[in-house]
């Protein structure tokens, strides 16, 4: 019943093959098969508990920070297996940026928040940081709300504000995929549409995968959907095809809100 | 008499008992810290802290000794415990967090909370005295250092496991090794409460007498040597409150004065350091 497409080689940035994830018996994410175009915004849909964070939270194998996992599958991103034993994890999350469902500043400045990831990298030199900052915090639309506050606790931010501080730290280290976990979920409507169209414009130099509960969020800022249910993969397909015609009976008592 | 009269009869009741349990409790408190004012107030001079002890029947001398010793001690303990302390707990909180090594540590250093300090002071003897020979400072700060562990890693253990795992995520999610997460960023996180939990610990172990008994022992003259047997305010408190001297139990009333003074002040501090940290 499974319906899904796929997409042309030279869009694909990361390809997921036949992935299932369990934490000890239980297995959450169930064989699923499914390409990621680059620049684009995916998004992954589904009731509550059918496995969209547990298969978002592989792309930066932070399952790994828990005993008990275990990967199948495969998830190919420009030809190397991220799943592979010999990958780097330190280096491979350095490179998949993740935002997470409630804010997450650290305990330190506006500014240190942001440098923490550059400094990371290994970036010391003082104008070369501040540069990187301010072009960080910019593109996160951030800058002129904090412009005057660098150096003051990042914990001072509204929860809006400090989502898309997050969001500047994630982006300061240039990562080529950013997940996001429904970072709009714990948020205002105000501060959840300055997100959206943070997201929406990433798209022209990242490729961002997007978890969602809300589906009008889903709609408006995704170019391709997949619909998740009890950890498998039920239809993945153009956003616009998911929301005005899906293949799959499940998809459409879902979009239409008839369970979930 | 209806069930809402009952009720009330009986809230007064179990509050007039809490209240007075309280107010017995708080009683003595009191009742010391008045007493202990009262007594060695008239003794706090100038003298007291800049001069050494003068043999009995002269006049005049000071605790300058044993104050000097107290501090030497007390940072040899702290220079010890505080480091294995802040490891223990960091082991304990991260890396040991799902190992039956952990949980075992962690049960193992609670218990060693409650250790009497005097099985300590005789473990240290046995140790760090006797095969030396003679008591010596060193031994004083080891064994308060073994007082000081546990507590601080329980404390530190504590308080990052309240930093929330999502803050470690999002340092995790941009790349960082493990040992960066945990020093800045869950250190940061935890920094005031650790600190707190530090100087809770010192305040423990400044009021021990009995492991100094069996290991520092006391001094009637100044050192700085911490290798032959040291003065300590609490032991010296403890030898003048026996002594037969009308001066020597006055000098231990003042002596008694500053160190419950100095203990009360690390810990009030201390709370209040929570307090204000952890208000909102």
């Amino acid at each position: 019943m499974n319906k899904q497409i796929e997409l042309e080689k030279g869009r694909v940035l990361i390809r997921v093959q036949n992935l299932s994830f369990s934490y000890g018996s239980v297995r959450a994410v169930k064989n699923i098969s499914m390409d990621v175009a680059k620049n684009s915004v995916t998004a992954l849909i589904g009731p509550s508990g059918c496995g969209k964070t547990t298969f978002l939270r592989c792309f930066n194998r932070m399952h790994d920070l828990y005993p008990g996992n275990r990967y199948e599958g495969e998830i190919l991103m420009e030809g190397r297996n991220l799943l592979g034993k010999d990958v780097d994890i330190t280096e491979l999350r350095a490179g998949i940026g993740m935002v997470f469902q409630k804010p997450t500043p650290f305990p330190m400045s506006v500014f240190d928040n942001i440098a923490y990831g550059l400094k990371l990298k290994g970036i010391r030199n003082r104008t070369e940081l501040s540069h990187r900052v301010e072009a960080a915090l910019k593109h996160a639309a951030l800058w002129d709300e904090v412009k005057d506050r660098l150096k003051s606790g990042a914990s001072g931010l509204s929860g809006g504000q400090q989502q898309r501080l997050v969001i500047a730290r994630a982006l300061a280290v240039e990562p080529k995929v950013i997940l996001f976990d429904e970072p709009t979920s714990a948020l205002d409507p105000i501060s959840t549409s300055k997100i959206e169209e943070l997201i929406f414009r990433l798209k022209e130099e990242i490729t961002v995968i997007i978890v969602t509960h809300n589906m009008q969020q889903a709609a408006r800022i995704s170019d391709y959907t997949a619909f998740m249910y009890v950890g498998e993969l039920i239809e993945f397909n153009e956003t616009d095809v998911i929301f005005t015609n899906p293949d799959v009976k499940l998809t459409e008592e879902y979009i239409t809100g008839r369970f979930g | 008499m209806n069930i809402l009269t009952k009720r009330k009869i009986r809230n007064k009741v179990a509050l007039s008992l809490s209240v007075f349990a309280a107010v017995i409790g708080l009683f003595w408190l009191f009742f010391i810290l008045w007493d202990v004012f009262r007594h060695g107030m008239s003794f706090i001079t100038m003298d007291l802290f800049t001069k050494d002890p003068v043999p009995p029947g002269f006049q005049g001398g000071g605790l300058r000794n044993a104050f000097v010793g107290q501090i030497l001690i007390t940072l040899v303990a702290m220079v010890i415990g505080i480091p294995f302390g802040i490891l223990g707990g960091t082991f304990l909180s991260e890396y040991g967090r799902h190992s039956r090594l952990g949980r075992f540590i962690s049960t193992l250093s609670d218990i060693m909370v409650s250790v009497p300090s005097i099985v300590i002071g005789t473990f240290v003897y046995a140790i760090m005295v006797k095969p030396i020979g003679h008591f010596n400072g060193w031994a004083g700060g080891v064994a308060l250092a073994i007082i000081m562990i546990p507590v601080v890693i329980r404390t530190t253990e504590d308080m990052m496991s309240l930093v929330p795992w999502s803050l470690r995520e999002a340092a995790f999610a941009l790349g960082a090794p493990y040992y960066k997460v945990i020093t800045q960023v869950v250190y940061r996180g935890a920094a005031t409460g650790i600190f707190t939990g530090i100087l809770l610990s010192i305040a423990r172990v400044a009021g021990e007498t009995a492991p100094l008994l069996f290991t520092s022992f006391n001094n009637s003259f100044f050192t700085t040597n911490l290798s032959e047997s040291t003065p300590s305010l609490t032991v010296t408190i403890f030898q003048y409150a026996m002594g037969p001297y009308d001066d020597w139990h006055g000098m231990a009333w003042a002596a008694a004065l500053v160190i419950t003074v100095a203990i009360l002040l690390v810990t009030v501090a201390g709370r209040l350091l929570i307090k204000w940290r952890y208000r909102s």
